[in-house]
């Protein structure tokens, strides 16, 4: 249990190591280029059949990147691609953070395995037998693939998986921050992964959330998401437990904020109280004013209610500052999304520029803010908000500082 | 920083409340089993559903109209346990409370249905009502819409030990957290049909009406319900010992884990009670094996050859269950008790004891123990 006389405030939280694979590359520096040259990486989908919904393209990781996640051979033919990717990414999440070693893995998702259950369910729909029931039911629940990754990569340590649909990417760094800031663990490994599921894929498209044209955030006539995958990890540690390694800080974690808009299951209140909320509160863990804030990486998912409801409260909180949604470029990737633009966020820090908001053409008149449209730009950044907005009014927003 | 259970909530198949549920597992009932009525391919299985009329004032509740079962029976639990505090739901708790939930499978009625549209109309025909509610944290989101919360809400996934590590989710955020005066950790979950044969698969379901726990392995038979604990910052009911839980990355290994943090959550002296999470599976073997080693006179409870196996629900049904042994100094009695555990309390009967230990042994590699002092 914990002693209170452990929990300490204000311990300084460091981005050690950052891990990426996302269908703009399959690590971090493949995803830095991308984000810089603005890159349109939403492609036909061809993992299952597309030809009754509206929407038929989505932000895929080419299977061959994911490879070289386990060795080859029988046992790792059976894993989940979601594995996969989350082994990926962890690996090079530990690789740059020289010789981390975590306690605790807090992991984002929301479909985990899930396309192993909709295989299973076909199959058992259309045929007696049960060959291979038992490899795809074991290898479908959201905590099977990360614990394959974990192995994968020699972690033997407890993992917290956070569903809390599309916001969970943040809640799970967040969380991470805040255990390590006040002083109840020294180095935890967080983040998130997705895989794309034809069940979720249809679900936003039963919506009509989902769009048949290019994903437009923060256009005036933006017309929906698409789905994005992949998988992002940060390694965050106290400033003692990297300084005791001499490792080198990619970034500083400052505040986190979280907000609940009990308005609708599946769609935000149009005033924009939800993420107000949770940027107000990420900037007050932050202890930082609103104006010092130099960039909003936005949720800006592109549905009409989304954009609206964010672009309410951006105006509001952080007037005049520079926005964009790296999900323009390769969609919206759900439980990771939190997480990939937060490692998208760090680098940003670290290279001094602005990703793009790709496919952009006309701001709606009422926001009070810039959206970088279409070209990366570089940027003076000191700090900047990272916003996750999820089903169910879950609402979270990162802080992170240029060390 | 000592937290404390204010509360107890529960739903199960054998009462509405707390109160009823207790006093059924004092006498000795065993949940009703129901055949699933949507077995595909012949095959069938037996569940312990929760009676509809159990839930039917969360149902009333207008958030909860097109709700699944998953989220009727936490808002239920969840109810249940601020009214064992003494507190009276209302919708104004803005971030002095917090939600965590604990599911395993999750909606998994509105899913099945829902990718069924997919697969047998067509990707065209599928409903927009039913995906919100198969979203993981569609229960949490409604309970929070009922308790008027803007703060903290979350949703944990993972075994049936992913109650424990919310309790200690829970405990983390009033410890890191001044703003918050409370935490309503709820673990629910739903039965279908598809549940019991996809761990069929893995020979971990029977098709039989009962199961033996701690003797001869025959696979379980899942049940539904809910639980919940309130925790708070005073009380009488402390949380001495809780845990993210360990992993363990094959069966041989899970009883070195198992030990390990039965080790770790150990005090001056052993436990009062034991309440362990058998239910006919390798799990049995683990806990039969790390009980007999660590505490061999301290007696067992299992509830779930009465319930069970709610999956995310389950463990914390089992601090329920500690917590009212606790309070009422009463032990239950394990129903279909095997032979190869003699720890395993058979009859109910009174007991003497402060201190409960909880374990979980989750089916995808994670275990977790919680222990409960009474003050």
């Amino acid at each position: 249990m914990y002693k209170m006389e452990a929990v300490q405030r204000s311990r300084r939280v460091l981005v050690s190591g950052i891990g990426v694979v996302s269908p703009l590359g399959s690590n971090t520096e493949e995803n830095l280029r991308a984000l810089i040259d603005g890159r349109d990486c939403v492609t036909p989908v061809e993992r299952f059949d597309v030809s009754k919904t509206r929407c038929k393209t989505a932000g895929q990781v080419p299977d061959g990147w994911l490879e070289r996640a386990f060795a080859p051979g029988r046992e790792s033919r059976r894993l989940h691609r979601g594995a996969r990717m989350a082994a990926v990414a962890l690996r090079e999440a530990c690789e740059s953070a020289q010789g981390a070693v975590p306690e605790l893995s807090v992991v984002s998702t929301t479909c985990g395995g899930m396309s192993y259950g909709e295989f299973y369910y076909k199959r058992l729909l259309s045929s007696a037998s049960r060959r291979n029931f038992a490899r795809l039911v074991g290898n479908y629940t959201p905590q099977k693939p990360i614990q394959d990754a974990l192995e994968a990569n020699r972690l033997s340590i407890p993992t917290k998986i956070i569903a809390n649909a599309c916001s969970s990417g943040s809640d799970a760094i967040g969380h991470a921050f805040e255990l390590v800031r006040h002083g109840l663990h020294e180095c935890v490994i967080c983040g998130g992964y997705e895989p794309l599921s034809e069940l979720v894929f249809v679900g936003f498209d039963s919506l009509q959330a989902a769009t048949f044209e290019k994903i437009r955030p923060f256009d005036k006539s933006r017309s929906g998401l698409v789905l994005g995958e992949g998988a992002a990890f940060l390694i965050l540690e106290s400033e003692q437990c990297a300084a005791k390694r001499h490792a080198v800080a990619l970034g500083e974690m400052i505040g986190y904020g979280v907000s609940t808009d009990t308005y609708h299951l599946t769609q935000p209140h149009p005033s924009g109280i939800g993420p107000k909320l949770s940027m107000k509160r990420a900037l007050e863990s932050a202890g930082l004013e609103a104006a010092a804030i130099d960039y909003v990486n936005a949720h800006g998912t592109a549905t009409i209610y989304n954009d609206a409801t964010e672009g309410a409260a951006i105006s509001e909180v952080c007037d005049g500052v520079p926005v964009s949604s790296t999900k323009s470029m390769m969609g919206h990737a759900l439980g990771a999304a939190g997480a990939i633009e937060a490692a998208f966020s760090v680098l940003a820090l670290r290279e001094q520029f602005i990703p793009p908001n790709i496919n952009f053409s006309e701001p709606e008149p009422v926001w009070k803010f810039e959206v970088v449209g279409n070209y990366s730009r570089s940027a003076r950044l000191k700090y900047l908000l990272s916003n996750s907005i999820g089903f169910g009014g879950t609402n979270a927003t990162l802080v992170l500082m240029r060390i | 920083m000592n937290i404390f259970v204010q509360g107890i909530g529960a739903v199960t198949p054998l009462g509405p409340t707390r109160l009823e549920t207790w006093a059924a597992i004092g006498r000795g009932e065993r949940a009703p089993r129901k055949l699933f009525s949507n077995e595909i391919a012949g095959r069938k299985y037996f569940s312990c559903p929760v009676p509809g009329d159990f839930v039917s004032d969360a149902a009333r509740q207008p958030r909860l109209r097109r709700s699944g079962t998953i989220s009727l029976l936490g808002a239920a639990a969840g109810f249940d346990a601020l009214t064992d505090a003494g507190l009276k739901p209302d919708s104004k708790s803005d971030n002095r409370l917090a939600v965590v939930f604990a599911i395993c499978s999750g909606g998994i009625k509105y899913t099945r249905r829902f990718y069924h549209e997919i697969v047998a109309q067509g990707a065209n025909s599928a409903s927009p009502l039913l995906f919100p509610e198969t979203v993981y944290n569609a229960p949490a989101s409604h309970l929070a819409a009922l308790l008027g919360i803007d703060g903290q809400s979350y949703t944990l996934v993972g075994d049936s030990s992913v109650s424990l590590s919310a309790i200690h989710f829970g405990v983390e955020l009033l410890t890191m957290h001044h703003e918050l005066d409370r935490c309503l950790v709820v673990g629910t979950e739903e039965a279908d049909w598809l549940l019991a044969d996809a761990f069929a698969s893995w020979r971990m379901a029977t098709n039989q009406n009962r199961f033996e726990v701690y003797g001869r392995a025959s696979g379980t038979i899942f049940g539904e319900g809910a639980a919940a604990v309130l925790l708070g910052r005073t009380g009488t009911l402390a949380v001495s010992y809780s845990s993210p839980g360990l992993p363990f990355w094959s069966f041989r290994k899970c009883a070195i884990a198992a030990r390990e943090l039965v080790g770790r959550s150990n005090s001056e002296r052993a436990p009062d009670l034991i309440v362990g999470s058998a239910n006919s599976t390798f799990v049995d073997e683990v806990e039969c094996t790390v009980f007999s080693d660590a505490y061999p006179t301290v007696p067992v409870y299992a509830p779930k050859p009465a319930i069970g196996e709610a999956l995310g629900a389950s463990g914390l049904l089992q601090v329920a269950f500690a917590g009212l042994a606790l309070r009422y100094q009463e032990l239950p009695g394990t129903l279909d008790a095997g032979a190869k555990l003699s720890s395993i309390n058979r009859q109910t009967r009174s007991f003497k004891g402060s201190e409960a230990l909880v374990t979980c042994v989750g089916f995808n590699h994670q275990v977790n123990a919680l222990k409960l002092r009474a003050l």
